[in-house]
């Protein structure tokens, strides 16, 4: 194990990896990869995804993901989990871990306003995300954490959201709502902004409010102490925020939008990643010369049309392949200093689907940028 | 062809088209040849982004990215449907006293509160959109990706059941019963991945859950790649993969099967679409790589109005 790659003794330091990007960049493969590698190097590691594709679940040879996190079978020697965020029931935990008393939690559970405020909140998955991964950091069974974020732009505003949850619960909000002290609910004299309140949303929203508002005060300090848990834990040094790209436009500009973000909001920038990267070494577009007689044996029980198209084919590909690798280089240079300090990681599209351990074990060789194999033949 | 000759027509004579997809699939690129066609055909048309932080409208029309419409060629108007002036719109309209409008939206806390109300984003959006309608022949919307497009979309169900009497309500229920009675497309942009059919499929169900439409939603399949390899030059490449080869040889086989993975990739999505939705997706071919978005833009939208029988001379524009 002493010979471990640069990437890899950065992923051996670090107990919590953040995967950032736009979508269909192959971030969930990317956190996989990363994941495995660090059971490859022995750790016990959690991965965390929100993406309910069924192929994760087969390459990770496993029916589903689900709440709950499952082994996975040949990781070895460590060991790799995986799972997927079950936001609404997150929620109602994280509810019951703040509620200062059974009543209380089962009071605010019920209440009209909240079931709608959950399903909006837990709707923004990532805000789940990041109080599930609070407790899990913490969990013994794990000592890495491999997160894959919503494939959206704001997917860091889970970094807000517990502000933002915590900014509508303010205290001058509650002012408006709340019994004057030793009074009535509402009782006192109605000011001008509970009579707007009233106006705009209509009598009984204002007062479903102040029920669940009476109930919710008492869990402020609750939400506010685990947002600022939540930040510190993001912004630990043993934490990485790995962006994830892919040579086109849409995979680029979000990669580099991420990059500025994460820097703007003081996140631990590990480096980025460029999946499916075409590579073309030939510069003769012709295939005849390379493939003209490998063609005419194999194929000497077909049709000789079938022969000629083929390698009329495999020329116009390679041509395409050659313009498109061309233009990926072009596209994929502004990522290198982005990336700058932190690493720069090109990966290689595979010709096959990743769809078993072996196939994200390769990932992680040009990941890594050493091949497992020569370490463990397997 | 001649059932996307009619879904295509359809879609330019609506009134409101709602384009939405998972992140990445090029729901901007649709949204914008949409509309860039529409307008070709003489329609008044309304492109709108949602309270884009980062507008990227104004990167394909040169112009845009305000509350106000912008208008970038005839008959085509560009906006970003930004939150505080949809709210100041949206308490116009359900607030009878301007006095409370301003005080409302003058009150840091109050906007703050607002902001955070469940539903009040989708609803005080959804508004402005439905406002819109009555102004524009055609009204197409740039939507977040499916995901919030969804809970967007089902806002007016939800503050029915948040908001038990007041103004609020009123225009929930009004909203529903426009956006119910207009002509109402939702346009779905998938890709031929398999991460992108699946969540596709789901949208589609979770739509037609929602009840606000009155028909399923119209999908196209974007970089789709069209079948063209025989059944002979499959086997032989299949040959060739399982051959020893030089490394020249098997950078060939590798374009090749690439290509063929492609068409493959297409073929699966056409079907797992029609088999998951129902509906036949309408395919729409790869560009060159190194196409501007300007340009992606442009050649989506010669290639829909080519089915709706226009030259790419009505439907181009230079600048």
């Amino acid at each position: 194990m002493d010979d471990l790659s640069p990437l890899e003794l950065w992923l051996s330091q670090r107990r919590l990896v953040v995967c950032v990007g736009a979508g269909g960049v192959g971030k969930t493969t990317t956190s996989a990869a990363i994941g495995l590698r660090a059971a490859r190097l022995g750790r016990r590691v959690v991965v965390l995804t929100i993406d309910p594709a069924r192929r994760l679940a087969d390459a990770l040879g496993l029916d589903m993901l689900d709440g709950t996190p499952r082994a996975i079978a040949g990781a070895g020697p460590g060991q790799l989990w995986a799972g997927m965020l079950d936001s609404r029931a997150a929620f109602d935990n994280l509810i019951a871990k703040v509620a200062p008393d059974e009543e209380t939690r089962d009071r605010v559970l019920g209440n009209h306003v909240y079931r709608h405020m959950a399903d909006t909140l837990a709707g923004s998955q990532d805000y789940m995300a990041s109080e599930l991964l609070h407790d899990l950091v913490d969990d013994d069974r794990w000592d890495l954490v491999v997160l894959d974020t919503a494939p959206v732009k704001n997917a860091l505003d889970f970094l807000e959201a517990p502000g933002r949850l915590v900014r509508f619960l303010d205290e001058r909000v509650l002012g408006w709502f709340l019994p004057a002290r030793g009074g009535l609910w509402f009782a006192g004299p109605v000011n001008v902004v509970q009579r707007l309140l009233g106006v705009v949303f209509g009598a009984d929203f204002v007062t479903d409010l102040g029920a669940f508002f009476s109930d919710f005060q008492g869990m402020v300090a609750g939400f506010l102490a685990r947002h600022e848990a939540v930040l510190a834990r993001l912004r630990a040094p043993e934490t990485g925020f790995v962006t994830v790209a892919a040579p086109h436009p849409n995979g680029l500009d979000v990669a580099l939008w991420f990059q500025e973000e994460l820097g703007r909001r003081d996140l631990p920038r590990a480096g980025i990643v460029a999946n499916q990267v075409h590579r073309v070494a030939v510069t003769d577009h012709d295939a005849r010369g390379a493939l003209g007689e490998a063609v005419a044996d194999l194929g000497a029980d077909l049709p000789p049309t079938a022969a000629a198209q083929l390698l009329a084919r495999l020329s116009m590909a390679h041509r395409r392949l050659a313009a498109l690798a061309t233009a990926q280089a072009e596209r994929l240079r502004p990522l290198r200093a982005a990336a700058s300090p932190g690493f720069y990681v090109e990966v290689p599209r595979l010709d096959d689907d990743v769809n078993d351990l072996d196939g994200l074990d390769r990932i992680g060789d040009s990941l890594f940028g050493r091949p497992l194999k020569s370490e463990s033949p397997r | 062809m001649s059932d996307d000759r009619a879904e295509i027509a359809g879609l330019l004579a609506g009134r409101l088209a709602l384009v939405t997809g998972k992140g990445g699939t090029g729901k901007t690129t649709f949204a914008s040849a949409l509309a860039m066609l529409a307008a070709a055909e003489g329609r008044r048309v309304l492109l709108a982004e949602v309270d884009a932080k980062h507008p990227s409208l104004p990167v394909i029309f040169g112009a845009g990215g305000s509350w106000e419409p912008v208008s970038v060629r005839p008959n085509l108007d560009v906006a970003n449907l930004t939150w505080q002036e949809a709210l100041g719109a949206f308490l116009e309209r359900v607030v009878p006293s301007r006095r409370l409008v301003g005080a409302v939206l003058s009150n840091a806390a109050l906007a703050r509160f607002l902001d955070f109300t469940p539903g009040s984003r989708e609803l005080v959006t959804l508004s402005a959109v439905e406002q819109h309608t009555s102004r524009y022949d055609l009204v197409v919307v740039d939507m977040p990706a499916s995901g919030h497009a969804l809970s967007l979309l089902d806002v007016t169900r939800s503050a029915l059941g948040l908001f038990r009497s007041g103004p609020i309500r009123q225009r929930a229920a009004q909203l529903r019963d426009r956006i119910l009675h207009i002509d109402t497309h939702v346009v779905l942009v998938a890709l031929p991945e398999e991460m992108v059919v699946s969540e596709t499929i789901e949208t589609a169900e979770r739509l037609g859950a929602i009840g606000l439409l009155s028909r399923p939603p119209q999908i196209f399949l974007n970089r789709a790649t069209p079948p063209t390899m025989t059944e002979d030059e499959g086997t032989l490449l299949a040959r060739l993969a399982e051959a020893p080869l030089s490394d020249a040889g098997r950078e060939f086989v590798r374009a090749g099967r690439w290509e063929a993975a492609m068409e493959a990739a297409s073929a699966a999505a056409m079907a797992g679409i029609e088999a998951g939705c129902g509906r036949v997706p309408i395919p729409v071919h790869a560009m060159a790589p190194d196409a501007s978005p300007t340009q992606v833009v442009q050649e989506v939208a010669v290639a829909l109005g080519r089915r709706v029988g226009r030259a790419r001379s009505e439907v181009e524009w230079t600048t």
